[in-house]
């Protein structure tokens, strides 16, 4: 019997029993999403604490309204009720940190950026004050200018793109003047900045910069801003943090004893945390998923055992009428695979869904965008793997149905 | 002596010579056959009888390639079966019988063309031609019309029609039946017996198990067993 019979052949069977079929895949789909998502979920961070690493330097720090990384649930509500970080406040900061040599202003979000029919995915879109490029670790251009004072305060429509959508878009074409469009708006090329490559695997030459005025125009002004504050040298890192601290509690009144109701962060505060957390999530993701495909794949054996033995007519006929045991075997195995295939694609399905659904749960609470992407990798890993517990579980029950004497199965009714 | 090669084995299509089959079952032996010796020539309409217990299906499932006798020599087509291991055995059902059950035997899930289809994939036939040849069987039978039908879309005389166009389609030495009016009315067991007479005279070789003698009376000969041996085998 060929190959696409045995399949068309396990499909059937599998269609006529839909529930539990479903019901069977279960573990493994459990565990199939939840590798997916959590993939997804460190994958998102990863990118999300990169992009921060990279705009803090070495004596910049940024004052915001929650940190980069939130470790318990209820410290994640806490942060839900503090004030947003306005203009205002940045204004406050130039003003009030005399060892800060530049006091500027991000907020960014995450958008698909078209140019004629040509399309690159979540890039993110940051709108920023004028001395944004001076802050943290410079980034030089290599193509056109800067944005300047006039395009933040006039809210010019110029925008600086990252050396991704240089590559995507213009190739080898002179860049400045085109015309690329975001959400159905165009914008002005004024400049390209030097590519910077990846970190964690995270590309951070996929993004455009607009002037802030410009971006809260487009996306609202209601949005928390991450004040970038670069201190005038590495000596007085620390007393610089602590005069924008100052003017921020200043600001929101607070009293001696209370603590900060915003967040100062620095490049290095935040990789540590992130190291420690990242590899306790990966431990116990993979527990998980041990333990639910071991558990799904008891269950289809069990479940493939019932089949043969409900089926024992149905594999007398077909031996009597010429099929081997390989013929028997296949059958059997292939209906097995299928089934632990089909709960792989749908944890793949649940885990689409779930990081979308964090995605923008998220997204829209962070200074920064968060996505959580659902990797290539990561889908084909968790299908082959699920196949090949149900081609493990589906081993035992195929065989015995192959060996079955073809006058006893037909006996059976 | 002729130059020209062997086209079919002289003899006959099937030589049964001294089968035994015994069945072991703890410290006691059932013989259900004790020593059966007969031959069917090509195109004989035989009818097997003999009471319940008496070894019929025992010998059915020998003649049928099912199982393999404890002792004694089974050649069929001139091709010793005797000694033949499982896949083999597949193989000599595949294409030379050609069974229709008692209780017809029919895959539920399956229409009454993928029924018929069935030998032919396992004999390996690409799609195309076996829904050409499956559809050839059932127009033999009269059931061309029916054959999208799942079998509970069918009455029993229909569906014992479907088996018997699933036995013929890969053109068997013989067509083996066992009781196959035993689940249906008399009329309708009357119209499958007239089929079976149309086909014995269009070329094909029947044998049939039974233990009703109306039905055997169809037959040109009547082997009949009692407790696991021949006691008659009369011709008609
Ligand atoms: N698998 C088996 N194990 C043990 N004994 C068996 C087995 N199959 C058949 N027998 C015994 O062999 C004898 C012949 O059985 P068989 O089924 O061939 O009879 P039969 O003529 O077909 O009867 P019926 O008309 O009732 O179908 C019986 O005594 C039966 O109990
Ligand atoms: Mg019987």
């Amino acid at each position: 019997m060929p190959f696409s019979e045995a399949v068309r052949l396990a499909l059937t069977s599998l269609r006529s029993s839909k529930l539990r079929s479903f019901l069977t895949v279960l573990g493994i789909l459990i565990g199939v999403s939840s590798v997916i998502a959590v993939v997804a979920i460190i994958d998102g961070l990863d990118s999300y604490i990169a992009s921060r690493v990279l705009e803090l330097g070495s004596k910049s720090f940024s004052v915001q309204k929650m940190p980069d990384i939130i470790t318990s649930a209820n410290q994640w509500i806490e942060m839900q009720r503090r004030k947003d970080v306005t203009m205002d406040d940045v204004e406050a900061v130039r003003r009030g940190c005399d060892l800060c040599t530049e006091v500027g202003a991000m907020v960014a979000t995450s958008r698909d950026v078209k140019y004629g029919r040509v399309r690159q995915n979540d890039v993110r879109i940051m709108g920023v004050s004028e001395n944004f490029s001076r802050i943290g670790s410079i980034r030089d251009l290599i193509a056109g200018r800067q944005l300047i004072g006039e395009d933040v305060e006039n809210a010019r429509n110029s925008v600086v793109i990252g050396a991704d959508l240089m590559d995507a878009f213009f190739g080898t074409m002179e860049p400045i003047g085109r015309e690329i469009t975001i959400d159905s708006r165009s914008f002005r090329v004024v400049g390209v900045a030097e590519r910077k490559g990846s970190i964690f695997g995270e590309s951070q030459d996929n993004f455009v910069w607009m002037p802030i005025t410009l971006f809260r125009k487009y996306y609202g002004s209601r949005r928390s801003i991450v004040i970038q504050v670069e201190a005038r040298s590495m000596n007085v890192f620390e007393e610089a943090q602590d005069q924008a601290r100052v003017v921020m509690r200043v600001r929101r009144h607070l009293d001696y004893a209370e603590p900060d109701d915003f967040n100062i962060e620095t490049g290095e505060s935040i990789l540590d945390l992130w190291k420690s957390a990242t590899q306790g999530i990966y431990a116990a993701t993979l527990l998980v998923t041990a333990i639910s495909l071991v558990v799904g794949g008891v269950v289809v054996m069990n479940i493939m055992l019932v089949s043969v033995t409900e089926r024992t007519a149905e594999i007398g006929v077909r031996k009597a009428l010429g099929a081997k045991r390989r013929d028997i075997l296949r059958q059997f195995l292939v209906e097995a695979v299928i089934l632990a295939g089909f709960g792989g694609v749908l944890g793949v399905l649940g885990a689409m869904a779930f990081a979308a659904g964090l995605s923008s749960l998220l997204g829209g609470m962070m200074a920064t965008e968060f996505v959580a992407p659902v990797r290539l990798w990561a889908v084909a890993l968790a299908v082959a793997v699920s196949s090949a517990v149900g081609l493990v579980a589906g081993l035992y029950p195929a065989s015995r149905a192959a060996a079955l004497d073809p006058v006893a199965a037909l006996r059976a009714e | 002596m002729s130059a020209e090669p062997v086209a079919a084995p002289a003899g006959p299509l099937i030589l049964a010579e001294d089968l035994w089959r015994t069945y072991v079952m703890g410290a006691e032996e059932i013989h259900a056959l004790r020593g059966v010796s007969f031959a069917i020539q090509p195109n004989e309409y035989v009818a097997i009888m003999g009471p319940s217990g008496s070894g019929k299906s025992t010998l059915m499932n020998l003649i049928g390639c099912l199982d393999t006798p404890s002792k004694g020599d089974y050649v069929l087509r001139g091709k010793n079966v005797s000694k033949m291991n499982d896949d083999e055995l597949a193989e000599v059902r595949n294409r030379e019988i050609g069974f229709v059950f008692q209780t017809f035997n029919l895959l539920p899930r399956a229409s009454a063309l993928q029924n018929v289809e069935l030998p032919l994939v396992y004999a390996g036939i690409p799609k195309e031609e076996r829904v050409a040849r499956a559809k050839r069987s059932l127009e033999m039978v009269d059931l061309a019309a029916r054959m999208s039908h799942k079998p509970n879309e069918l009455s029993g005389g229909q569906r014992q029609r479907v088996a018997i166009a699933r036995a013929l389609v890969m053109g068997p030495s013989i067509l083996l039946a066992d009781e196959p009016t035993g689940n249906l009315d008399t009329t309708t067991g009357n119209e499958i017996m007239g089929l079976f007479e149309r086909l014995q005279r269009e070329g094909n070789t029947i044998i049939l198990v039974t233990h009703e003698r109306d039905i055997a009376e169809h037959a040109h000969r009547i082997i009949f067993i009692r407790d696991g041996k021949i006691e008659s085998d009369e011709r008609r």
